[in-house]
């Protein structure tokens, strides 16, 4: 009887290897950590360089612009009751939602030391690095433990006028005397993982171009809706009371961010790189644990 | 070892088909959506009645045979890293947002992934729905307390403030119970927010509305939930 137990076990191993290892299905996809990964610091710069491009020619070129030829820029454009565009925060506000709904796990926050809402001020760590920020006008990278995230700080400086006039203006603002080139804040940038592959700088850098472009697009289905629309298509606020078309103004980042990016991501692309692929799900599920 | 006799070998054969088939059905009651509410972990949270197990829990990458053999390779070294999850993924706020994620969210979760707001984090764990939302709990809120705005409002300063008891007073008397009085946490309610502090609503129809009973907001919604992330 003993015997025919240990016959009867073997089969049965036998039948279970064949089923787990001959007759199975391929292998699951494995993520391996990249041989020569690029630091995620680097992304970061890369993703603000962007970011300072798109954030310049909104304020400059749509914001700055449409307010001589009609357009109007509120902090409460979302309201129903309210013809208006987002502000220049604002527009970054809704860029970093829009981050937050796509799978890469990069977050995007805005804050002040002297916010016009009180909501946004750093406390904490985050303004122990921004005080460093401010003086040395040098980013600051950290780790968050309780998150595992890796953190991004950069300046986010007065670039025109109408910058300090409304915040200066600004009923709400706990500061008052704001001058051109301060330092009024900082953009907060996170990430999951300490390196990143090329292909995932890639979908990260197509992400926050996504952003962007669900950002204006959300302005634009409600410039549609004004008692009085504004022309879209081709042209630009400076020429009238128009607005670009989604597509002109995605095309105009890609213009005017193709230098830097490109000279850095063939710089990058000459090493050789593997894939570390991280996904907003997978960083959720760490926390969750 | 004693041979059985006919009779013996008989009832064993039942015994056997019996067992099969007790198996068998038991095997389909839990496999079938008809038995989901017999292996779910309690009753559905307010509005979740209709949902299907699936619509939350969802398959992780692979088949079972796949997962099985990734992590006996890992065991055997010829694989670095185990499969992250196995038979089901947890739910994370990603599930959530498929049905509930709205513009107009006064309190996004990812919001609290910000730096600064780590001691929230450490007392509150807001940055993720079920920390409020326990599912399988049968009620809407499963928070116990109603003044956790504390955790984040103690400095709110307001230039222009509109009610009749200043909020910088109520912050500094510590009447931490009476913001949901006024203010819905995710802002979706269509409401008028009373300009005096004692016309707000009493703690206990919030509590009741946390177990699941009628809003005191109203039932205006601006923006509904979507059916199954559709």
């Amino acid at each position: 009887m003993a015997k025919q137990r240990f016959w009867i076990a073997c089969l049965a191993l036998i039948a279970l290897s064949i089923y787990l290892f001959v007759s199975a299905p391929p292998p699951l996809e494995e993520k391996k950590a990249a041989d020569a990964a690029i630091p995620v610091e680097r992304m970061f710069e890369i993703l603000k360089a962007e970011n300072d491009v798109v954030r310049t020619m909104w304020t400059k070129e749509v914001v700055g612009a449409g307010k001589q030829t009609g357009l109007k820029f509120d902090e409460s454009w979302r309201d129903p009751d309210v013809e208006a565009g987002p502000l220049p925060a604002l527009f970054l506000r809704e860029t970093a939602k829009s981050l937050e709904k796509n799978p890469t796990p990069l977050s995007l926050f805005l804050g002040s030391d002297y916010p016009v809402n009180s909501a946004n001020r750093f406390e904490g760590l985050q303004l122990e690095k921004f005080q460093v920020v401010k003086q040395t006008l040098k980013p600051q990278f950290f780790f968050m433990p309780d998150i595992q995230m890796r953190v991004a700080m950069f300046s986010d400086v007065a670039i025109v006028e109408g910058c300090i006039q409304c915040h200066n203006k600004h009923e709400q603002s706990p500061k008052h005397d704001w001058k051109l080139n301060d330092v009024m804040g900082a953009t907060t940038w996170m990430y999951p993982s300490e390196s990143v592959s090329i292909d995932e700088l890639l979908r990260t850098l197509a992400a926050l171009r996504q952003g962007f472009k669900e950002a204006y697009e959300s302005y634009l289905e409600k410039a549609r809706k004004f008692a009085n629309p504004p022309g879209i298509g081709e042209h630009w606020p400076a020429e009238g009371y128009f607005l670009p078309s989604s597509e002109v103004f995605m095309g105009e980042i890609a213009k005017r961010t193709a230098p830097q990016t490109l000279a850095a991501l063939s710089s990058l692309a000459s090493k050789p790189q593997s894939g570390s692929a991280t996904s907003k799900e997978e960083g959720s599920h760490v926390i969750a644990r | 070892m004693r041979a059985k006799t006919g009779g013996a070998r008989k009832w064993q054969n039942r015994a056997y088909v019996t067992g099969v088939c007790f198996g068998t059905a038991i095997l389909a009651f839990t496999v079938f959506p008809v038995g989901e509410w017999f292996h779910a972990k309690g009753p559905m949270n307010t509005g979740h009645g209709k949902l299907a197990c699936a619509a939350c829990h969802k398959n992780a990458p692979g088949s079972f045979r796949q997962q099985i053999q990734a992590n006996l390779r890992h065991a055997f070294d010829r694989r670095d890293m185990p499969t992250p999850f196995f038979g089901r993924l947890p739910v994370g706020n990603a599930d959530c947002l498929a049905c509930h994620e709205r513009p107009n969210d006064r309190h996004p979760v990812y919001r609290f992934l910000e730096p600064r707001f780590s001691q929230a984090r450490e007392k509150l764990r807001p940055h993720q729905c079920v920390s409020c939302h326990a599912e399988h709990r049968g009620r809407r809120v499963t928070l116990a307390e109603t003044g956790y705005c504390v955790n984040c409002h103690k400095d709110t300063r307001l230039k222009k403030d509109p009610i009749d008891v200043p909020h910088a007073d109520l912050i500094a008397g510590k009447q931490w119970d009476s913001c949901l009085g006024c203010h819905d946490f995710h802002g979706n309610h269509i409401m008028q927010v009373e300009k005096s502090v004692d016309k707000r609503m009493p703690a206990e129809k919030i509590r009741a509305y946390f177990d699941g009973g009628p809003s005191p907001y109203g039932t205006t919604l601006r923006y509904k939930a979507k059916q199954d992330g559709q």
